[in-house]
């Protein structure tokens, strides 16, 4: 039994807590609006309280459809709190990929709102199996079983329903953005979260005094630090809407006006803030850190938004939504990094180690695959038993005892001063403002659609420090415009930031000697044309 | 595309500057077919994304003449193609 003096160990018994020793401290805020820890705890008790009375039992999936707003949190911790195990769905993904995620999940519940209604009703109409969805009235065109959110607000309880669980449950599973087939979903447990957490909530020495923004979308592992770990702490999440996010003027004048302390983007979001945020304009010298992480940070523009916060720390953070982040490398004050900046080492609760090809370390300087061992590592990607076998590495440890290392499938070097430098993904993933993109999955795409013949997809630099993907595609007839026939059906089957910004025809593709796609070649001529 | 510039046109109307915005986004943020009303909340994020609003920004530089500051990038100026109308207006004749 967990003491009331315990620190908490499930992910929901954080809000309680805070609920308990300061119920009015304002836990989430967005577009002016506030809930309380108390308002939180209370809501998402009801919303525990009406998933188990829709038949949830412990280890059911309840995947969460909404856009971002007060609603997001109060459906997370209610999930949690019912023993439900999470599947938050990324807002903008196109009906196909709801009904991929549903049905690879086996989620037999559903969390949305009235602006998702006509997504919600295609991608159901594929699923039988989502009896029930909140947060829908129910219609004429439902064939579900609708409670509205009115509901959750009648249940609204000081306590959680009781539900016997444990550290090791699974708590929640991520997807990447697996445009094609099956996406990647990535199964975390109350523990490997809370691992995460306290790490980080003690690294950044968060407070209740704190306010941590929301930039990221929910479904991504970025948001587990917003939420989360401001939880841990007691402090605020401000939750920054698509507006705010696309207007940089806005977004600078709300950080000062939140006096947001703490910010975790991948870089691009801040590339856009320092060149059109009008920072000279703005008192924003309550952000302490500011955290980044998931590409390359291009040194020019980070030296200049470290000039324009000079009263904050940063911090480059490595990690994935596979493992959390598992290694960190606080900047210096003084702007002087020289070269790539590094990832640094590892977290007190991760281990590291790089290999070659054979899973034998290299002697430090030699690069070699990026391996993980820690209690942030996530259980497993869902139902994948293959994919696992092959990533979940077991390595000899004391006596006949054997350890599961993660393989990031990063290539990294040790540098003399004992930190980690990334070197270049091993494969072909590549990441377009922070998400991540399978290039075979574009191609895939592209190949699935009549007029293409063959098709190759690449990353070029965008300029603003991320990447761009582009293609080329060989088709069957000259009349065939990408415009018209290609680009609008490939906006059906690929999330927005998966579509290649350019699509050039060629008459054929160029080739390696072994016949694969030369993917540099594409490069370098798209390079050679601008 | 037709080019049409403040300098060769100086009194643009609202109308016409609300015209020319509806058919660059259109034509070049949507998809075939898709439209949109000159008070649609173009920042709901479900329109088009960040990188859409670069490119609208881009596309008012550059078929306006005008040269966007920081301070411009606000919600007030880019909610909908009615308000964005005006912000050029406005801005165009102080230029």
């Amino acid at each position: 039994m967990k003491g009331s003096n315990d620190p908490p160990t499930l992910l929901h018994q954080m809000i309680d807590e805070a609920a308990l020793s300061r119920p009015e401290a304002p836990a989430i805020r967005c577009d002016g609006e506030t809930l309380s820890y108390k308002e939180l705890s209370r809501q998402a008790n009801g919303m525990a309280q009406v998933l188990i009375g829709a038949g949830l039992q412990r280890g059911d999936r309840v995947a969460v459809l909404l856009g971002k707003g007060l609603n997001v949190p109060v459906a997370f911790y209610g999930v949690l709190a019912s023993g439900g195990v999470l599947v938050p769905i990324d807002p903008k993904s196109p009906v196909e990929q709801v009904v991929r995620i549903l049905k690879a999940t086996g989620a037999t519940h559903l969390v949305s709102e009235p602006g998702k209604r006509k997504v919600v009703r295609n991608a159901l109409a594929a699923c039988p199996e989502v009896a029930h969805v909140v947060g829908l009235e129910a219609g004429d065109d439902t064939s579900f079983q609708c409670i509205p959110w009115q509901t959750v607000s009648e249940e609204a309880n000081d306590r959680p329903p009781a539900v016997s669980m444990g550290d090791l449950d699974p708590s929640y599973i991520l997807h990447t953005s697996g445009s094609t087939g099956t996406p990647k979903l990535i199964l975390h447990t109350h523990r490997s979260a809370m691992s995460f957490v306290e790490w980080a909530a003690e690294e950044y020495s968060l407070t209740h005094a704190d306010q941590l923004s929301n930039h990221s979308s929910h479904h991504t592992c970025f948001a587990t630090f917003d939420y989360y770990a401001a939880a841990r702490a007691g402090a605020t999440t401000v939750i920054l809407t698509p507006a705010v996010l696309m207007m940089p003027g806005s977004l600078s004048a709300l950080l000062e006006q939140e006096q947001i302390s703490v910010w975790y983007s991948v870089p691009t979001a801040l590339v856009q803030l320092s060149l059109r945020g009008d920072l000279e304009a703005r008192d924003l010298s309550s952000i302490r850190w500011v955290l980044f992480a998931g590409e390359t940070f291009p040194e020019k523009h980070l030296l200049r938004i470290m000039k324009q916060l000079p009263d904050a720390r940063f911090s480059h953070v490595y990690g994935s939504t596979e493992t959390n982040v598992c290694a960190y490398f606080h900047l210096p004050r003084s702007t002087d990094v020289a070269g790539p900046l590094p990832i640094g080492r590892a977290c007190s609760n991760s281990s590291i180690q790089v290999v070659d090809d054979e899973l034998q370390p290299v002697i430090d300087g030699e690069v070699g695959e990026l391996l993980v061992r820690g209690t942030t590592v996530m259980s497993g990607y869902w139902d994948e038993p293959e994919r696992n076998s092959r990533v979940l590495v077991r390595r000899p440890s004391a006596g006949d005892l054997e350890e599961i290392f993660f393989r990031t499938g990063d290539r990294v070097r040790t540098l003399d001063n004992g930190n980690l430098t990334f070197v270049a993904r091993a494969d072909l993933q590549v990441k377009v403002r922070g998400y991540r993109v399978e290039l075979e999955e574009v191609e895939n795409a592209l190949l699935s659609l009549d007029p293409v013949d063959e098709a190759a997809a690449f990353a070029v630099p965008d300029g603003e420090g991320s990447s761009a993907i582009r293609a080329a595609v060989v088709v069957g007839t000259e009349s065939t415009s990408i415009q018209q026939d290609i680009l609008p059906r490939l906006r059906n089957i690929l999330p927005l930031h998966s579509l290649p910004t350019e699509i050039t025809v060629l008459n054929t593709l160029p080739r390696t000697p072994t016949g694969k796609v030369d993917r540099n070649a594409l490069r370098a001529q798209a390079h050679g044309t601008e | 595309m037709t080019n049409m510039t403040t300098a060769e046109n100086p009194r643009l109307e609202a109308q016409e500057v609300e015209s020319r915005i509806i058919t660059f986004i259109e034509r070049e943020l949507l998809s075939p077919g898709e439209t949109v009303n000159r008070d649609d909340d173009l920042l709901s994020g479900d329109i088009f994304d960040s990188i859409g609003v670069l490119r609208l920004a881009a596309f008012v530089e550059e078929d306006f003449k005008l040269e966007m500051q920081p301070s411009d990038f606000v919600i007030e100026n880019f909610q909908t193609v009615a308000v964005l109308a005006q912000y050029i207006l406005r801005a165009g004749s102080s230029q």
